[in-house]
């Protein structure tokens, strides 16, 4: 177990980058944005409260403590989707390490230092599956939770400055400490749905001689044409769209966060009216209720045959 | 003792090209061996074989488990330098020593670290803005810090200035090597291993064109500087070899006892430079 831990430390040295900083700059971009457009609201407001000559100095006694508490309830909805951004980059992120892994080692030979230590091809294969869909997110997860409560505390503050105070409502409603655990428990959903994306870009990693992302992604698509063409061709009774959408989707969409909402057993709607809590509580329960599916489980088999067929592919290839 | 690899009939081929052809060896613990071979001769192919690296035909034993299938507990007694290896550019000298302090149960960090800093390499490099010579130099300092029972260096100083080159061999000699290691190198700087090895393995074709210790080549081998006088009865005796050196014919003969080339001129144990040229003749034909 302690050479998997290095194994982990290891994958984070050199992917650094990819799943540390580019989440970090993202939430950093965004804390940017929000600040910068709550500066130039808080300005603006000043010059109109000029041009309109009354005498106030603050929004107080405008805003009663009902519009604060439903202000935090939907400000808090949101607050989940702050997190959206950072997910998307850091599965970019997942898709492009695992497209790599097994790859640039051969390609700049590190691959013969790193077999020249007591590292079995089943440690190494899965320490990179285990950085791809538990690690990653997990920093992920842990960068979009601060980003989240510093966007938060941005509009507290500017809240504040504008003269309503909503500190008080926004810190006792419980969805904003709900939240991350929510997101939290959605990763063990996120890891199975992953997996035949995972696998078959690690499986075509340790196979290429070259050009690796041209088979990844050209490989499903050709597939999906050639399906297509037949369909039409020969006006089989096939669903074509079923297949562009399981196979090729599953192969090569599956490491973006969220896909398995379109193919849950129920479909989800946006519940605008509904309170902050049981709007992604809801996206919590469909999400393990795929777990009912066997969408997900042949999936994630699949993707553990195709990283099995990676171990073995490893071992094989023999550098000549 | 046991020997630490034994080979019978160990075959490896690329399509229809054989590199290594049916190849019969044993290497005994406690030498230092000496692979030399032209390129393209298997010399690499043979030491993939022996390291796991690669599938092959025929028997393979080392230090008693099959490289295919133990290739996970071979690689805590076995330690190499492939001849094309790199460290990963994005790795520090301090991480490297971490991690393989970190998965390799016979590291021994102080000495790695020792080794370092008699070198120019600073703890928060990263091997992407060393040298090459530098990154040989890490390489070496972790793989000697490992306390392996059989040690394999695939041209192991290539890029190495003279300096260095000597010191590592003595190093190789001094600190690490003892009666319970073995090791086999290659090189093409064959003067350098010249002084250090106790036995010598000639690859030629994928065939072992000789196998024999230090010992047995000079019993075995013997150089005239033959006067010109004596050339011709020197010649019926079948030399391996001859050159002209000042005027002279210098010759080699294999298995003529000594005592019969005596009285044609000065005799001498050849070097390992000249025996390999005269073993590999006609290779580039």
């Amino acid at each position: 177990m302690n050479t998997f831990k290095w194994l982990l430390k290891r994958e984070y040295w050199e992917h650094k980058g990819a799943f540390f900083w580019a989440p970090v700059v993202v939430g950093a971009i965004m804390i940017l944005v929000i600040t910068v457009s709550l500066i130039i609201a808080l300005a603006g407001m000043g010059d109109g409260m000029k041009i309109n000559g009354v005498n106030v100095t603050s929004l107080a006694t405008a805003v009663t403590p009902e519009q604060v508490s439903v202000f935090a309830a939907k400000f808090i909805f949101g607050y989940a989707g702050v997190s959206m951004p950072i997910f998307m980059v850091v599965g970019i992120g997942v898709f492009f390490f695992c497209l790599g892994a097994l790859f640039d080692e051969r390609r700049d030979r590190s691959v013969l230092f790193w077999k020249s230590l007591p590292l079995s091809d089943n440690a190494t294969v899965l320490s990179k599956v285990a950085m791809a869909i538990v690690i990653a997110p997990v920093i992920a997860l842990i960068i979009a939770t601060m980003t989240s409560l510093i966007i938060v505390l941005t509009v507290c503050v500017a809240a504040a400055v504008a003269g309503v105070n909503v500190f008080g409502a926004v810190l006792t409603n419980p969805g904003i400490y709900v939240a991350p655990l929510q997101l939290a428990a959605i990763l063990p959903i996120y890891a199975l749905w992953a997996l035949p994306t995972v696998g078959w870009l690690l499986m075509v990693s340790a196979w290429a001689r070259s050009k690796p992302l041209l088979w990844a992604v050209g490989v499903p698509i050709m597939t999906g044409i050639l399906v297509s063409w037949a369909h039409h061709l020969f006006s089989f009774d096939w669903n074509v769209a079923w297949f562009w959408k399981n196979i090729v989707g599953r192969m090569l969409g599956s490491v973006l966060p969220g896909g398995w909402m379109s193919a849950g057993p129920g479909t989800f709607a946006g519940d605008d009216d509904a309170g902050a809590l049981t709007a992604f509580s809801e996206v919590l329960v469909q999400s393990w209720q795929m777990l009912g599916g066997t969408n997900i489980w042949l999936g994630a088999a699949t993707g553990a045959a195709m990283i099995y067929a990676a171990i073995r592919l490893r071992g094989w290839r023999d550098e000549g | 003792m046991s020997a630490v690899i034994s080979a019978k009939g160990l075959t490896k081929r690329y399509g229809k090209t054989v590199a290594v052809d049916n190849i019969d060896l044993e290497i005994q613990r406690g030498r230092i061996v000496g692979l030399i071979g032209p390129n393209g001769s298997g010399k690499t192919t043979a030491l993939k074989t022996i390291l796991g690296l690669a599938p092959f035909e025929g028997e393979l034993n080392v230090l008693g488990m099959d490289p295919r299938s133990h290739r996970d507990a071979l690689m805590e007694q076995v330690c190499f330098i492939a001849d094309v290896a790199i460290l990963p550019r994005w790795l520090r000298v301090q991480d490297a020593i971490d991690f393989v302090a970190g998965v390799h149960p016979k590291f021994n960090r102080a000495k790695a670290e020792k080794s370092i800093a008699h070198t120019k390499l600073k703890r928060d490099m990263r091997v992407k803005e060393m040298s090459k010579g530098m990154i040989v130099q890490l390489h070496l300092a972790l793989v000697m810090a490992i306390d392996a029972q059989l040690l394999v260096l695939d041209e192991p100083t290539l890029g190495l200035d003279i300096l260095y080159r000597k010191q590592f061999y003595q190093h190789l000699l001094e600190d690490y090597f003892d009666q319970n290691k073995t090791i086999i190198v290659t090189t093409h700087q064959v003067e350098e291993i010249e002084h250090i090895v106790t036995d010598l393995i000639f690859i030629r074709d994928g065939k072992l064109a000789l196998t024999a210790s230090m010992d047995e080549v000079s019993q075995r081998f013997c150089e005239v500087m033959v006067s010109a006088a004596n050339t011709d009865v020197a010649r019926k005796l079948n030399p391996i070899d001859e050159r002209q050196v000042f005027g002279k014919s210098v010759m080699l003969f294999d298995g003529v006892p000594r005592a019969v080339l005596e009285p044609l001129g000065e005799v001498r144990t050849p070097g390992i430079a000249d025996l390999f040229v005269a073993t590999m003749k006609g290779i580039y034909l």
